[in-house]
């Protein structure tokens, strides 16, 4: 792995970031549509009748309750995280998914979809507080 | 130099003209100065609600098209002095006006009266824009249904993109006993979406009906929740901190931290 320069100067090796990734402080409000070519970090909610998409992964710092679709064109390694995933849609590069209909939507925690075994699956995430006040 | 506020909702039907009436009303009642402009143009009603109609010579489309002075089309309440209305055309051309004439129009009001108080029309067409181009500030009124708060959030991106920020919210229509048994949005619900401050609660009320048919705003009638809670909305306008109406079934706003004033 390459050695990157930080801005104050010293070398810092080992670690190194996806490019292309933007970051969104606001909230995404109804008939509002955000596409991203990288990844997409929002401070805020995304609200339902938004839209946001992006090539890469889509992480949301707040609820998620719009249409949501990463890995747009085609990555099925991309992933939505949201504090509060509680889209209207999911979408993975082509899968597609909704809530069932006979449940009402709930979140809790923060989760993380993904496809495993080639559906979308949902999974809590472990952050790492949990494991410290198990 | 008076306050321009724009009252705007999305989904028709939910309370803008009503509420321009009473927030007007109950601020000449205090005594302030107030001119309320009806700019759904081809629709008009604030007049009805006010019950000035028959008092219409010229409209605004007179005014920004020049055939009249304002003084000319500014029709006086019956009942208060410092309370006026500028009626909408019944054109069927709404491009009759424009932002621009609208700002004009807008300076020129805010020169004479406290509060200038614009009633919106439903939809995000030019209506609209036409509405919010003077304002300084907005407030957006939802009932406490899921497609009239889905509307209300699309208003307040577009007036955020407008730069008309900090949009207040007047929840109408509230059913205290339907939002109990969990039939109803609560008042908790509509913000955890909107997310902008809440500037009053009407609940649904048959007064509301009653006295716009008299044409009476019902914020003059002391007796009934749907005028105190009007009555309330006036006075956070005017700067002062009220506290939200205190409800019989009472505990259902739990998560609501923190009640503000309009300034
Ligand atoms: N709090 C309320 N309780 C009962 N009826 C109401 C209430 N607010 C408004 N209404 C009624 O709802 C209808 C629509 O109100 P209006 O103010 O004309 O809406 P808009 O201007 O947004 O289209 C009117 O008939 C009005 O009397
Ligand atoms: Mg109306």
């Amino acid at each position: 792995m390459d050695s990157k320069r930080t801005p104050n100067g010293p070398v810092s090796d080992e670690i190194e970031g996806d490019e292309n990734t933007i970051l969104i402080r606001r909230t995404l409000r109804s008939g509002q549509k955000f596409y991203y070519n990288g990844n997409v970090i929002i401070m805020g909610d995304v609200n339902p009748g938004a839209q946001v998409a992006a090539t890469g992964n889509i992480i949301v710092m707040g609820q998620m309750r719009g249409v949501v679709h990463a890995g747009a064109e085609g990555d099925e390694a991309a992933m939505v995280m949201a504090f509060r995933l509680l889209p209207t849609q999911l979408r993975i590069a082509n899968h597609i998914t909704r809530p069932p209909d006979d449940e009402v939507p709930s979140s809790t925690v923060p989760e993380i979809a993904r496809i495993k075994n080639g559906v979308v699956t949902i999974e809590s995430y472990p952050t790492g507080l949990d494991r410290v006040f198990r | 130099m008076g306050e321009v506020i724009v009252v705007t909702s999305g989904k028709g039907g939910v309370g803008k003209t009503t509420t321009t009436a009473n927030l007007g009303t109950g601020l000449a009642q205090l005594g302030y100065k107030v001119s309320l402009v009806d700019a759904d143009i081809g629709l008009r009603n604030l007049d009805v609600v006010l019950g000035l109609e028959n008092r219409i010579v010229y409209d605004i489309t007179d005014v920004t098209g020049g055939h009249c002075r304002m003084r000319q089309a500014l029709i006086k309440d019956k009942r208060y002095d410092g309370l006026f209305l500028l009626p909408a055309a019944q054109t069927k051309d709404k491009s009759a006006v424009n932002p621009d004439q609208m700002k004009v129009l807008c300076e020129d009001l805010r020169q004479e009266f406290d509060f200038v108080i614009i009633d919106c029309p439903a939809g995000i067409e030019q209506g609209f824009r036409n509405a919010i181009a003077g304002a300084d500030r907005a407030i957006v009124v939802t009932t406490p249904e899921v497609s009239a708060v889905r509307d209300a959030d699309r208003i307040v991106g577009l007036l955020e993109a407008a730069e008309l920020r900090d949009p207040k919210l007047i929840v109408n229509r509230v059913r205290y006993k339907m939002v109990k048994a969990g039939d109803m949005m609560s008042i908790d619900d509509i913000i955890d979406i909107l997310a902008i401050d809440l500037l009053g609660v009407v609940p649904e009320d048959e007064m509301v009906v009653i006295t716009t048919n008299r044409g009476e705003p019902v914020v003059s009638d002391d007796r009934c929740r749907s005028g105190a809670a009007y009555r309330n909305i006036v006075r956070r306008i005017t700067g002062e901190q009220v506290p939200l109406l205190s409800l019989d079934e009472g505990g259902f706003m739990g998560k609501i931290r923190r009640m503000i004033g309009f300034k």
